[in-house]
């Protein structure tokens, strides 16, 4: 033991030194996310309780036909969308505008990060107080101008729960796509523009053929990194609405948690997980093969 | 000075500023309400049309929910968890990422090492709760900090390697091969000369790990259901999905939660491009 002290700390032969910095890291990741994942697989391939455990394909051809599951899949794409296509154009938007010189820039730039800083649950509080149909901030203003608001329940609203999730989704995370992009357009060298102003392009010409183009790397990550998170969201929505009314707000990773922890379905729940999974690696990838050729191009 | 406010009030550069105060009024409107709520009497809360400035203010909420209920016990355990769960990830990685930003290992085996580290981060954190919750339930730790302590530690790791990598990358090789001709052994130089130089990469890299820490909710819960175990985020999402909801207690432990929150993402402000990019996008 003194001995390999020793030779760590003071031997001038470092070959086995990175390979003991890393240790005990691939140790912990293997025991916490590897070893959890083949541990879930075989759950998921697996029918039945204890001892009467038996193997079977049973949980994977229950899918296909699961109304509730692809109900689920349905909102969690229709969720990630919509929420992806909002949160890109004015997250675009405002980097635009806070890339011009205005004065306190930054100060406005801190200020527009807040809702992406917060808890989720706490957004999820902050929202249930704003869309409240009695005492909500948002039919109180209403009301006051004159709106008719009984038919705005929003979040218990069969018909707008999803569309007011969604909305929530883009308040908290079009920040995020602003501060990306905006870390894009500043990283931009000034030389094309200059050439652009000598050839006497348009505003919108620029932007189409300088901007857009150099910023590209910039919009892959970004859009990458959110469908990711679209893909599994769950937080926000549990406060929510819990995935209701009825099941109008269920999303894939709302389904999993009911199916493993109200009906203790742990082995449906495990392949469900792993649909998940893999629709979210086949989709990174995808992300990640452009990103790929912007590179090499 | 004519010529800079001249600049301030052209039409265009109006227009401009009026987008802005409407992107901050929605962003920032709502997190005032908050506020305001977590301060208002019931009358004041329940009024038509909303009172967004003329209330009476009272910390009776905030009484309520940390000395008459358990709201106090969860702040601390949550505060206990990220903490230790961010000093376990913070020493076990900036290890792990020295290793992988100085040493080329034969056949590419640092970069894979590092993209199999990162990887580890993209699962659906659903997909790991299942097992986790099975596995804690086998060894008896639910309910326990120490579950919550352990598998933070892992979901930080990857985050704690690959900032830290990017950040030991940029420190000159030369700095520390000086420190190792005149005489220090590797982990010496790490120590003395290396680390003091990455220290403000290092604090951002921690106060992000107790971010994700603080605001993280599936893992906690799935994993704690008892008010001894349980962190912030649970205890607020228990009391909302209850039928009779009490909003002025709720509130106040929303405010409460995301207060140190705000203070720490204003800290990391330079670093927040990077961190949450994972060192994609360069900020």
């Amino acid at each position: 033991m003194w001995r390999l002290r020793r030779q760590i700390f003071s031997s001038r032969d470092e070959r086995a030194l990175p390979y003991l910095l890393v240790a005990p890291t691939v140790a912990v990741l293997v025991a916490l996310s590897i070893y959890p994942l083949i541990y879930s697989i075989r759950v998921s391939f697996q029918t039945g309780v204890g001892q009467r455990a038996a193997w079977s394909l049973g949980n994977f051809a229950r899918l296909a036909s699961d109304r509730f599951f692809l109900d689920a899949l349905g909102h969690t794409l229709v969720y990630a969308l919509v929420a992806l296509t909002f949160e890109f154009l004015l997250g675009l938007g405002l980097a635009v505008l806070l890339n011009e010189k205005l004065r306190g820039r930054n100060f406005f730039r801190a200020l527009l990060l807040v809702p992406m800083m917060l808890p989720p649950v706490v957004v999820g509080v902050v929202w249930r107080l704003m869309l409240n149909p009695n005492f909500g901030a948002i039919n109180g203003t209403l009301k006051g101008a004159g709106v008719n608001t009984s038919q705005l329940t929003w979040t218990a609203s069969p018909k707008l729960a999803l569309a007011s999730v969604i909305m929530v989704d883009i308040w908290q995370w079009t920040p995020f796509m602003f501060l990306v992009l905006l870390a894009g357009l500043q990283a931009i060298p000034q030389e094309p523009y200059e050439a652009a102003v000598i050839d006497g392009s348009s505003r919108w010409q620029t932007f189409r053929h300088i901007t857009l183009p150099l910023l590209k790397p910039a919009i892959l990550i970004a859009l990458l990194l959110r469908t990711m998170d679209l893909l599994r969201v769950f937080d926000q929505i549990f406060i929510l609405t819990e995935g209701g009314p009825g099941f109008a707000t269920e999303t894939i990773s709302l389904y999993i948690y009911r199916t493993a922890f109200r009906f203790s379905d742990f082995g449906y729940a495990a392949a469900m997980s792993f649909v998940l999974l893999i629709l979210t690696n086949i989709i990174s990838l995808l992300y990640i093969r452009l990103l790929q050729r912007q590179e090499s191009a | 000075m004519r010529a800079k406010l001249k600049s301030i009030f052209t039409l265009s550069s109006l227009l401009k500023y009026a987008l802005v105060l409407l992107a901050l009024l929605a962003a920032l409107a709502p997190v005032y309400w908050l506020i305001t709520i977590s301060l208002k009497s019931e009358v004041d809360q329940f009024a038509v049309p909303p009172r967004w400035l003329s209330f009476n203010p009272t910390l009776v909420h905030y009484k309520d929910a940390f000395v008459a209920r358990s709201f106090g016990q969860y702040l601390i355990t949550s505060a206990i968890v990220a903490v230790l769960s961010t000093v376990c990830a913070l020493v076990l990685g900036t290890f792990a990422a020295y290793a992988l930003a100085r040493f080329r290992l034969p056949r590419k085996l640092d970069t894979r090492l590092a993209l199999w580290i990162l990887s580890t981060r993209m699962f659906p954190p659903i997909v790991t709760a299942i097992p986790l919750f099975l596995m804690m339930r086998d060894v008896r730790l639910l309910n326990t900090k120490a579950s919550l302590v352990i598998v933070y530690t892992a979901f930080n790791l990857p985050f704690v390697v690959w900032m830290m990598r990017g950040f030991f990358m940029e420190v000159p090789r030369e700095m520390e091969e000086a420190a190792m001709v005149d005489g220090d052994s590797r982990l010496g130089a790490l120590r003395r000369v290396v680390l003091p130089l990455v220290a403000p990469g290092l604090a951002a890299t921690a106060v992000f790990c107790l971010i994700i820490s603080w605001n993280e909710f599936l893992f906690a819960l799935v994993l704690t259901q008892t008010d001894a175990a349980m962190t912030l985020p649970v205890g607020i999402a228990g009391r909302v999905t209850q039928y009779e909801i009490k909003w002025g207690v709720m509130s106040a432990a929303g405010v409460v939660a995301m207060m140190p929150i705000l203070v720490f993402a204003m800290a990391v402000q330079r670093y927040l491009v990077r961190g949450l990019s994972l060192g994609a996008v360069k900020g």
